[in-house]
């Protein structure tokens, strides 16, 4: 009775669309033939993995992202974290300010940013001009090695405040009797954070470091608003280029989609999965 | 004194933190009382004079009252639906009296899919929505809305309807409680705080998403604002003055919320965290 709801629901609007998105992949389905199914097998897998260079250069922004952010994000928020956690004065403050982007919606972040990064008055030079650095001042969205780093420096600016709240809450979840029994046995600020609070915190960012590559493989939104994948590819992900060879490609087959997107939950699961393990072994082998 | 002096060092890095962290979103909330013609003039001019009243044209002129409602009937309807299918479902997954063969598998089912790749299921929702006539609608937006978050809801309230202790339900049943009065008047009311912070979780996604919209509506008079902002931004590039209004117009009641209520939105948000 509790459960109806639910299971009508989730069948209907989840594991339907799954199966249904798997049944596709192995069709070319016409939209413009009133959705005529022809079976092709695995044709479409072949076409994807042997010759298809856009997804691939997608395939590749998309994981260049889902490696990065992580990097950048999670060590970023760390030292954050450990700043607030110092008993500076306003803490809350900066606490507040930090966690508000992510409360943004992607086309509102975009429009912000795309304004940061106009060449002849944005932010982004403006500050580069402050500080003497006026030569490397450039249009950033406008080349195609600038324009993917300038994209993960906006989810950083989105993430980052985010993963901080995360931290300290796990910070200060860290019991006091072992901090306080470091510093009886002499350790200093800096040697409780190192030994203690750091590797304290490890299955935390390690969790929030696979949220965050999971989050940058499916990056669509940010990307459709500011750079709609351009230039020259620079910044197509695998979650754009599904949508522009459903719907705007005049291909009108949704069976090629389809099989890009198989693809791509494949590697999503496997790759996570298999971090997951790699980083919780490593882990066990220290103690 | 030297401790004071490495306070003052830790200090810095964390100011400049701050002014990267806002300085963008306070630039745009100050071009949003300044006309386009005064930011090109100078475009990081403070906003003075105030111009209030662009907030009432981009309202009435632009659009925005439309959008700005859509996005609210979306979002206040989704999350309705959601947190009452929801919080049902969680119910009977977490208490023994409603066990059944199956269930724990169902429910790592759910689970697992909390962290699927939209793209997954994008398409093929898209073919669904134009078969059952519900493409171009928000009734059709809201019911994928509603299915996308409910694992997540249900994963969050299972584990606060699992603790729940035994003896409380037991008791409520001698009083001759049911099954429906034990939920609706025992059950829900102690899960009140964990409903919030998923009530919050998904009414900050909803009023955020946008893939969804962008793939399942088309038409003008039903764009949510994500939607609204990605065509404005495209229509009417150089308005910035105006355009930086209607950034505005979306974000202020989720952060003036924000504002009242940070704890809860930390909360919330950081329950979602187990969300990619």
């Amino acid at each position: 009775m509790f459960l109806g709801p639910t299971v009508a629901l989730y069948l209907a609007f989840t594991i339907y669309p799954v199966l249904v998105t798997f049944f596709n992949s192995v069709h070319t389905l016409r939209m413009d033939l009133g959705m005529q199914y022809e079976y092709v097998g695995l044709e479409h897998f072949q076409e994807i993995l042997a010759s298809d260079e856009v997804f691939w250069r997608a395939a590749r922004n998309s994981l260049t992202w889902g490696l990065v952010a992580p990097v950048i994000d999670i060590p970023l928020a760390l030292l954050l974290a450990l700043g607030l956690y110092g008993r500076v004065p306003f803490a809350k403050f900066f606490r507040t300010v930090w966690f508000t982007p992510v409360l943004m919606s992607y086309p509102v972040v975009g429009v912000i940013w795309l304004w940061v990064y106009n060449y002849d008055w944005g932010m982004a030079n403006l500050v580069l001009r402050a500080i003497g650095l006026g030569e490397y001042a450039q249009a950033w969205l406008a080349s195609p090695t600038t324009a993917l780093p300038a994209l993960i420096l906006v989810t950083t600016w989105m993430f980052a405040g985010f993963n901080m709240v995360v931290m300290l809450a796990a910070i200060h979840a860290i019991p006091l009797e072992y901090l306080d029994a470091a510093r009886v046995d002499g350790a200093d600020g800096w040697r409780r954070t190192v030994y203690i609070v750091i590797p304290l915190m490890r299955p935390t960012m390690i969790n929030l470091a696979i949220l965050d590559f999971i989050g940058k493989m499916k990056q669509f939104a940010l990307v459709w608003v500011m750079t709609r994948g351009g230039p020259m590819w620079g910044t197509e992900t695998v979650a754009t280029y599904v949508i522009k060879r459903a719907f705007e490609w005049k291909t009108l087959d949704l069976g090629y989609p389809s099989a890009i997107a198989v693809i791509w939950f494949i590697i999503i699961f496997g790759l996570s999965y298999a971090f997951t393990r790699l980083l919780q072994r490593r882990e066990v082998l220290e103690f | 004194m030297r401790k004071r002096l490495t306070k003052t060092l830790l200090f810095l890095p964390l100011l400049a933190y701050t002014a990267f962290s806002a300085g963008p979103y306070l630039w745009t909330a100050m071009m949003s009382l300044r006309t386009t013609d005064e930011i090109y003039r100078s475009h990081y001019g403070l906003p003075i004079p105030a111009h209030w009243g662009k907030y009432y044209t981009a309202w009435t002129e632009f659009g925005y009252a439309t959008y700005f409602r859509n996005s609210t009937i979306v979002s206040v309807v989704s999350v309705l639906l959601v947190t009452v299918i929801g919080a049902m479902g969680a119910f009977a997954f977490a208490r023994r009296r409603y066990a059944f063969p199956l269930r724990e598998p169902l429910f790592l089912l759910i689970f697992l899919s909390i962290m699927f790749p939209p793209q997954i299921m994008l398409l093929a929702l898209f073919q669904i929505l134009v078969q059952y006539k519900l493409f171009n609608t928000l009734a059709g937006l809201i019911l994928v809305y509603v299915a996308t978050e409910l694992p997540l809801t249900i994963y969050l309230l299972r584990a606060f309807f699992a603790q729940i202790p035994q003896e409380l339900e037991d008791a409520a049943r001698i009083d001759g409680c049911g099954d429906w009065a034990m939920f609706w008047r025992v059950m829900f009311p102690i899960a009140l705080p964990a409903v919030a912070t998923t009530v919050i979780l998904n009414l900050i996604y909803f009023w955020n998403e946008f893939l969804y919209a962008v793939i399942f509506i088309t038409k003008q008079g039903i764009r949510t604002l994500p939607l609204a902002i990605q065509f404005l931004v495209s229509d009417q590039y150089f308005d910035i003055g105006m355009l930086a209004t209607g950034l505005m117009i979306a974000t202020l009641p989720v952060l003036v919320l924000y504002l009242f209520l940070s704890e809860w939105f930390v909360k919330g948000m950081t329950a979602g965290a187990i969300k990619g």
